[in-house]
Formats: structure tokens, sequence, C-alpha cells
């Protein structure tokens, strides 16, 4: 088990360092870096100024190598358009997404593992045909649409829950449950997926053979092996909802990072666009590990490889 | 006295496209109490799918039909009263140990959460009660194996918990599909050993199922010969290797190999031509294509002969002093 994990720890540190470099290359490889930096219409002398602070003319190396140096101390520069620094920028709206993220998945989960268990129980029935269709319709739905519809329902008509800001818990409950709804397809092809093939093994027989209740065979010793491969979707899409979560952001006027980076984009602001790809790539990484840590946990054969 | 488990006129039957695949076709045997019973016979000649439905355990695309399906006071046509009795009176034991464990969890909770389910009893009762099972069937150091994985174990090692989670509920029949099939000759050996010790002390029942006749005479008390999904003959061990009736049960004797007896370097013996399909339906014996001795008569139905508990059923060896019986 340490062996395993500390393997899996080497791994990820590498790869977090190859995307550091690629962070770097961004700004600085795209030809004229003081251009960019500098915005259109410069003068010379601004772009002399340019070259001077950032030390642009120092050796690629040298550049990577301070650059670094600054981001591992939180130091990710100052934004063209927001004229502040990049990490606050960042801390103020990271918490709101990975609210959101953490809230939609959840939801995701929650419809889609009993969706997918029923479906398989029951597959080839009209159970199957029914759950498969219902968890469609998520990804079906423009995920706008879907939006509108609970707003009109929940926050208009029924004033249970508010329409738009990021003040409370209660406010993430409607993109949530839009952002999670729109997301649960795949999980739910997975789980029904995982399951008919864990129904047909041996060690099912065996459970049913022992004579324990259809719950406790499904549940228990199905599920289990099922989930395996969920937790690695898992991790996908909370990288995916941390980073892309743009229209759900824009639509309940919630201020996270999908919201900042749809931004950044529009501006040209590359300090902030550095920032954000540099801190979701290490969020892959992180949850990568993660869920090799959890699926070592779920199938204990791993442990020894 | 009424035997422990009594089966009439099984059939298992899959619907196919175009037509129905007879898997088994009028199984009828008896078991009685503490004795092993040996149901042989080539592969996909329904043993498994006869075991499966004892359990009713058969897949989903099975259907089964049977006259009478009795386990001492309890009818195993009756679903309800089957999940009473499965894994707590009556247990199985499969042939492939190495995924018949769920790799997921450890052998202790495996072997003790039926226990628990069936009898109610705390936790360390039941570990308790897995200990002196893995000892029962000679495992070392039992406590250390509660908390390990399938995947820890070798394959005769698994085989051996499973009959350790079999008989925790001191089963009055167990039922083994093939237990020694994927296991190497000294392993097989070790358990065939085991089943037979354990068989002596606690005075279980065995179903033994098995395509290898050789195996057979180390363990059976009775043997059911089955072919294409029916029994083509029955009868105690020395009846059946002393004196068999049906040219199909000779065949598989002629196939055991002898240590000293076959020429070196020739084949070892197999029954020529091939298993009839089993889809649709078969009129007339079905050893007919490759029966040695067959007659045109044997193209109609034929009668199931008995001389005392010794059955058979074929036109041949039909004696003075034997009744016969309806036609199989
Ligand atoms: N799911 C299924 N669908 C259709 N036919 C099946 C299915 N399962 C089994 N059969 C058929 O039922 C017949 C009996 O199968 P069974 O598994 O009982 O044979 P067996 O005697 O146990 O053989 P083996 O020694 O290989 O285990 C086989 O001919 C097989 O083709
Ligand atoms: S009934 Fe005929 S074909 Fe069948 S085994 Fe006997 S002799 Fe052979
Ligand atoms: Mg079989």
């Amino acid at each position: 088990m340490p062996i395993y994990l500390a393997k899996r720890f080497g791994l990820a540190v590498l790869v977090a360092f190859c995307v550091s470099i690629l962070a770097f290359a961004l700004l600085r490889l795209q030809g004229n870096a003081a251009g960019a930096l500098a915005g259109e219409g410069a003068s010379a002398e601004d772009l002399a100024i340019i070259v001077e602070t950032y030390g642009l003319d120092r050796p690629l190396i040298v550049q990577y190598a301070s650059w670094l140096g600054d981001v591992l101390r939180g130091d990710f520069g100052t934004s063209y358009f927001f004229k502040s620094p990049v990490s606050d920028l960042i801390f103020d709206k990271i918490g709101n997404t990975v609210i959101l993220a953490i809230m939609s998945l959840t939801i995701a989960l929650a419809i889609s593992i009993p969706l997918g268990v029923l479906a398989a129980v029951f597959s080839g029935s009209w159970i199957d045909r029914l759950c498969s269709l219902v968890s469609l319709l998520g990804q079906a739905l423009p995920s706008f649409f879907l939006a509108l519809c609970l707003v009109m329902l929940f926050a208009i008509k029924w004033r249970m829950l508010p329409a738009s800001g990021a003040d409370s818990w209660r406010h993430f409950i409607l993109p949530a449950a839009t952002l999670g709804y729109y997301i649960t397809p795949p999980f739910m092809r997975l789980v029904r997926a995982g399951m008919i093939d864990a129904l047909s093994n041996d060690y099912v027989r065996t459970a049913r053979a022992k004579g324990l209740p259809a719950h406790r065979v499904i549940l228990k010793h199905a599920l289990r092996n099922a989930l395996v491969p969920v937790v690695g979707l898992v991790t996908v899409q909370l990288g995916l909802l941390i980073g892309g979560s743009v229209v759900i952001e824009s639509i309940f006027a919630l201020d996270g990072l999908g919201y900042l980076a749809y931004q950044a984009i529009g501006y040209r602001d590359f300090p902030v666009l550095q920032a954000v790809v540099l801190l979701l790539s290490v969020v892959y990484v992180v949850l990568t590990l993660l869920s090799d840590i959890v699926n070592a946990w779920l199938d204990p054969r791993l442990r020894v490889s | 006295m009424e035997p422990l488990l009594q089966v009439r006129d099984l059939k298992v039957d899959f619907k196919l496209r175009t037509n129905t695949l007879h898997a088994v076709r009028g199984m009828s045997f008896e078991v009685r109490e503490g004795e092993t019973l040996c149901i042989v016979g080539e592969s996909g000649c329904g043993k498994s799918m006869t075991s499966l439905a004892l359990m009713d355990l058969l897949p989903r695309a099975a259907t089964r039909s049977v006259g009478a399906m009795r386990f001492g006071e309890v009818d195993l046509t009756d679903r309800r009263a089957v999940r009473r009795v499965r894994g707590n009176e009556m247990a199985m034991i499969f042939q492939e140990p190495m995924t018949a464990l769920n790799p997921a969890f450890p052998i202790g909770d495996q072997m003790t959460e039926a226990y628990i389910h069936h009898t109610g009893a705390t936790g360390s009762a039941a570990r308790a009660r897995a200990v002196e099972m893995l000892t029962e069937v000679g495992i070392a150091s039992p406590e250390k194996r509660l908390g390990q994985y399938p995947h820890q174990l070798s394959g005769g090692l698994r085989q051996r918990v499973m009959i350790a989670m079999a008989l925790m509920t001191s089963p009055k029949l167990l039922i083994a599909d093939e237990p020694t099939t994927a296991l190497d000759v000294t392993i097989q050996a070790q358990i065939l050993r085991l089943l037979r010790d354990l068989q002596h002390r606690l005075g279980i029942a065995i179903v033994f199922i098995t395509h290898d006749l050789g195996l057979v005479s180390r363990i059976a008390d009775r043997i059911v010969v089955m072919y294409a999904g029916a029994r083509v003959e029955e009868g105690s061990a020395a009846e059946i290797f002393g004196s068999p009736r049906h040219p199909y049960t000779q065949a598989l004797i002629d196939c055991i190999p002898q240590p000293g007896k076959s020429e070196r370097g020739a084949p070892l013996g197999t029954i020529p031509g091939v298993v009839p399909s089993l889809v649709g339906d078969v009129r007339g014996c079905a050893f007919r294509s490759r029966c040695p001795v067959a007659q045109p008569v044997c193209a109609d139905a034929v009668p199931l002969r008995a001389e005392g508990g010794h059955l058979w059923a074929c036109i041949h060896g039909a004696k003075k002093d034997e009744t016969e019986r309806a036609p199989a």
C-alpha cells in the first residue's frame, strides 16, 4: 500500500511539474510576450519598460525558475483587466466554484446510482428504459432551459429558493441541481454497465447461494465492485466542473472561477488565464491521486500491484 | 426412510430465437441423509443447470419445470421456502474458486455475513464460528485469514474457504459443482479427501458433480450418470463400476486412465462422436449416434430398466428377474 501510494504521488508531482512548464509557455512562447503584456498600440518605450520589469531578456530557463518561485509563493502576478493580484481574484472565486462543483456532483450521484442500479437489475425491461430516459433527459435538455424552468418554479412561483447570487448555501441549490442533472447520464450509464457486469459475476451467484437477501446481494456485493470505474469519472467530472461551469455560473450570477476564466479569455487577461490553467491542472492531478487512493480502498487487488 | 432430497422430472429450458434448448430433460434422483451422490457426465450435459435449479439460482434466461422437488419437509418449487433453506440447510460450492469469492471484501466478512443473517448471531460469535470452520477445513492460522482478501490466497485455499463458508450454518446437504476441476492434481486430491472426511465427521450429504468418473470412485456412495440432459444410469458405486449396464457408462469407464494398464503413448480415451444438440426434441435414445451396440429400435422410446436400486435407460441389459418400468 505505501509503495503503491508513493508511486502514484511521484507520478502526480511529475505531471504537475510538466503542467507548470506548459502554463509558463502559454504566455512566454507565444512569440511577442512583451507585446501581449502591453496590449495593442503600445509604444516602443512601453515595450522596453515591460521587457525590463518582467526580465523578458533573460534566458527562458531563468525566467521559468523565477516565475515558478513566484507561483509557489502564491504570486501569480497582476491581472491586466481587474488591476488586482491574480491570487486575490482566484481566492475570491474558487470557493463558490468548488461548492457548486461538489454539490452538483453529489446531486448527480444521488440521481445516477439509484437509476443505474434499477436499470441494471431490471435490464431489458420497461424499468430499464424508463431509467435511461430520465437520465438522458438531463443531457438532452439544454441546461439554460432547465435552469430557467427551475428558477420559474422554485424562485418565482413558490419563492422557496433564491434565483441568483452566492450569499448562502441556498443560493447554490438551483444551479447545482441544474448542473448535477446535466452530468447525470454518463454516471448513470457507467453504474448500469458496471452493475450488469457485476451481477453476472460468480461472486454474486455465491452471495445468492449463501441465502443473502436480494438487497444485500445487489447493494453490497455487486454495487461495491460496480463503483470502481465511477470513481474515475467523478475525478474527471469534478475537474470539468471546476473549470467549466461558465454557463450556469453566468445564468445564476454565481461569481466563480468559470465566470472568471470566461472574462479573462474575453479581455486577453493572460496572467489570470495562466493562473486558472495551472490551478485547474493541479486540481486534476490532485483529484487523480485521490481517485487512486479511493480505488485502492474499493478494490483491494490494486493495493499490491 | 424418506430421502433428504427428492427430484422428479426436472426440466430446464432456454428459449432461443426460433427454438428451445432443453438443457435438462426430465432428471430424477434422490439423495439420502449423509450419503455422497455423484452426478457424472460430459461437459454441457446439464449438470450445473440441474444443481442451480435445486437452489433457484438458474440464469434469468432459463425456465424450469419440475414434477416434484423436495428437501426434507421443504417444497423446493416454492421460491419463498427455498430462500429459507438456501445457504442455511442446503449449501453450495462452485467450480471456480478464483472468482466465486468477492474480491472487494475480506474472507471473514464473507464467511460471517450469511451466518449472521440466518442465525442472528453476533459479529464476534460469527467470527468465532468462522475460525472454527477454517480450522475444520485444515487452514492454519485462521484468525489471520479472516482479515485477508481472496486475491491473497491460492486456488486451493480459496476452495477450502468456500467449503468452510458453506459449512458455517451446519447444512444437511452440500452441493459441490466440480469443486476440484480448476485445481491441480495434488490439490484436487486434498480437497476430495477433505470432503470425504467432513462427511464422515459431520454426517452431511453431498451432491458431487463432475465430468471425471475417475474422481467419483474415490468418494461416491451412489452415482447418477447423465447424458444430454437426462439420467441414463443410476446405481451404487459398486454397481456402476462393477457391472455398468449403459453403453455410455461403459464408455466413460473405458476412458479412465489406468496406471500401468494403458499402452505407453496411447492417447487418453475419449468417446468417439459428438454430443447431440440439445436444441429441439430428441426422439429415442440420445446416445444412439455414438453407441457401438445401437439397434433400430433405439430410435423409439427407450425403457428404464431396474435391478434393485440399479437403474439404466437402454434396450440392453435385460435379465429374467427384472422389472420393466415406464419408458424414460
Ligand atoms: N445462459 C444460457 N443460455 C443458453 N444456453 C445455456 C445457458 N447456460 C447453459 N446453457 C446450455 O445448457 C446446457 C447445460 O449446461 P450446464 O452448464 O448445465 O452443463 P454442465 O454439464 O455443467 O457442463 P460443464 O461440465 O461444462 O460445466 C449446455 O449445453 C449449454 O449450452
Ligand atoms: S438404447 Fe440403444 S442406442 Fe441407447 S445406449 Fe442402449 S443400445 Fe445404445
Ligand atoms: Mg458445469
